[in-house]
């Protein structure tokens, strides 16, 4: 690994030399484990602390640091008696992701998590619920709770389910692994013991859950939380030539490959693996798009039956 | 001398000094750290001065003597700016915020160093606990962002070119929704309330103006506007009949307040304003058969004339 940049140890050292200095001699591994560092990368920071301080460095103008019996005491370092302001992004990473969960169904609104939000709001000078604000996505609190006992119980799971690329409702039982929320929904990723194979679930689209009494082993490897999309190697190839109105196809959906065609023109190739969503698409996109390979007449074949409901007046 | 040494010795030096100290004097007060060939001092402080910015230091620089400007220029890091007061945070709500740092990821690199960041400076991730939470919360993250978050939490004021327009804007909030970034606020040109997709600005937010510029309104008045109220053409009242196995959602999406009748098959009828038809028709068509606009006639001829086109 390569050694930590000069500023990414400063930015630590800023941090932890207060932390350490309010507290009567820490135990080094515990400074360890809060400042993210291995007992050498401390060690080699406080040896040089040592020789720090200001002009013209007599003895009382040195920081002082004492290491001892697996203990580190600093003190004289009154320069850094306090933690540097949070910059905006790590305002933001804190009030979001704290937004974010205080948000999820279920969590408690005077819990923990939303004192703290509340005082860092001080610090931060902004209410943090009234600048941030996050939606995760539509989901039952019960059946959320439901899925993630499941989940940590390892229990099976008979789902009533949805399916938006079939249009339509199946019941399947399934083995829950995760339940997360990405891209503005929440979803359950499963072993699905009806299509034998791992598939998303979007929990808003659960009609009903029931936990089994049979329960299953985790695999050891699974796919990455958060990646919604992942077409499969044997999922149906379509070829779509897209006006410019429709380049953002190319950045909002995996493709396997997309080719300038000149005048903003752009020929993209997708794995399809429902119909309904190739409809949904084709019709979305109307006359900016046009299937140059792959089942043609998809899209006229769904705007037809779409049709058909608009005929009696 | 190392690196880390000098930059230390040089917070240290700005933080305790009185008045603003010239390079020359900061030169003199770190014996050997810079080297002694003018050019190289130069360039070697203008990289440290840099570090320390980057990192969001408050290091300024002011007259040395404030009624003698002719005295010439000097840099200090006032306190009061630096210092990060103490929020009084007691150990469950730090671990609490720990866990939810590590749970939600904010993608792109910047996050999660953020995230690290802002950690440590609170007293950094307390003694493992990590209890039964197995939420897992992944927020894209946009290039804007942290910039907005900033003229919002301080409410300066922004500019920026979307859709065209260079726009002047009271940033009030931002929501993620959708899947997607917005930042609702007002527009000046426009007078009026507005949301912005952030992944649809077309310059950078610049900031403009002072700090404390405009009182923000109560979250209630600005819940950022679903897609096919995100427009400017004439508003029209839409009418949309869903079948009862897509209602629950379709209702979910509008708000239950546009229930205009359920009826006996457990279909529904949604009435809500539209003021951007594309993104309406993109809304009724993700349902496929299972919805037809019902009302009024000119939107129901939009739909039957794109599907006729479709069709072929």
């Amino acid at each position: 690994m390569p050694r930590p940049a000069a500023d990414d140890r400063l930015r630590r050292l800023l941090a932890m030399v207060p932390w350490v200095a309010a507290h009567d001699g820490p135990r080094i591994d515990e400074v360890c484990a809060r400042f993210a560092c291995t007992e050498e990368e401390l060690v080699a920071d406080l040896d040089l602390l040592f020789l720090c301080g200001v002009y013209p460095y007599t003895p009382d103008l040195l920081i002082d640091v004492d290491i001892a019996d697996g203990r580190v005491w600093i003190r004289y370092a009154d320069w850094f008696r306090r933690p540097l302001r949070l910059t905006p992004e790590e305002g933001l990473a804190l009030v979001g992701a704290g937004t974010a969960l205080q948000a999820s169904p279920g969590s408690d609104p005077e819990g923990p998590l939303a004192r703290a939000l509340s005082k860092l709001a001080g610090v931060l000078g902004v209410d943090a619920d009234e600048t941030v604000e996050v939606e995760l996505g539509a989901a039952r609190p019960d059946l959320l709770g439901v899925l993630r006992q499941a989940q940590s119980e390892s229990r099976q799971v008979e789902l009533d389910y949805y399916s938006f690329g079939r249009d339509g409702w199946t019941k399947r039982v399934v083995d829950p692994w995760s339940v997360f929320s990405a891209a503005g929904q929440w979803y359950l990723r499963a072993y699905c013991h009806r299509v034998e194979g791992e598939r998303l679930f979007r929990v808003d689209r659960v009609r009903d859950a029931v936990v089994l009494d049979s329960t299953f082993k985790r695999p050891t490897r699974q796919g990455a939380d958060g990646a919604v999309f992942s077409p499969r190697p044997d999922d149906a190839l379509v070829v779509l030539d897209l006006e410019p109105g429709a380049r953002w196809v190319r950045d909002q959906y995996p493709h396997e490959g997309a080719e300038e065609l000149g005048d903003g023109r752009l020929r993209v190739r997708l794995r399809i693996s429902e119909r309904a969503w190739l409809e949904r698409l084709l019709l979305r996109l109307g006359p900016l798009a046009r299937v140059v390979e792959g089942e043609p007449g998809v899209g006229a074949a769904a705007a037809r039956r779409l049709l058909a409901r608009y005929e009696h007046g | 001398v190392d690196r880390l040494e000098r930059l230390v010795n040089l917070v240290a030096a700005l933080l305790d000094t009185r008045r603003p100290l010239t390079r020359l004097e900061l030169g003199e007060r770190l014996p050997d750290a810079y080297p002694t060939d003018d050019h190289a001092f130069r360039r070697a402080f203008e990289r440290d001065k840099e570090v320390l910015r980057h990192m969001g230091i408050p290091l300024v620089l002011e007259p040395i003597h404030p009624d003698r400007p002719e005295d010439g220029e000097g840099y200090r890091i006032p306190r009061e700016r630096y210092e990060l007061p103490d929020p009084g945070l007691d150990a469950d709500e730090l671990a609490a915020l720990h866990l939810a740092a590590s749970a939600v990821q904010l993608s792109g690199e910047w996050g999660q160093t953020a995230a690290t960041g802002a950690i440590w400076k609170l007293g950094g991730a307390p003694a493992d606990d990590s209890s039964a939470n197995n939420t897992a919360v992944a927020l894209p993250g946009s290039e804007h962002l942290a910039a907005l978050f900033a003229a919002a939490a301080e409410r300066s004021q922004v500019r920026f070119r979307y859709k065209g327009e260079d726009r002047l804007v009271d940033p009030y909030r931002l929501s993620f929704r959708n899947g997607h970034w917005y930042l609702a606020g007002r527009d000046h040109g426009r007078d009026e309330e507005r949301s912005y997709r952030l992944d649809r600005l077309e310059s950078p937010p610049e900031s403009a103006g002072q700090a404390g510029a405009f009182a923000r309104p109560a979250p209630a008045s600005v819940a950022p506007a679903p897609p096919w109220r995100m427009g400017d053409e004439e508003e029209v009242q839409a009418r949309v009949l869903v079948d009862a196995s897509q209602a629950p959602w379709a209702v979910a999406e509008v708000g239950p307040e546009s229930v205009e009748e359920t009826r006996g098959d457990g279909s529904v009828v949604l009435s809500f304003r539209v003021t951007n038809r594309n993104a309406f028709r993109t809304f009724v068509l993700g349902f496929l058969d299972h919805a037809e606009v019902v009302g009024p006639p000119e939107l129901r001829r939009d739909m039957v004339a794109w599907l006729e086109s479709v069709a072929g």
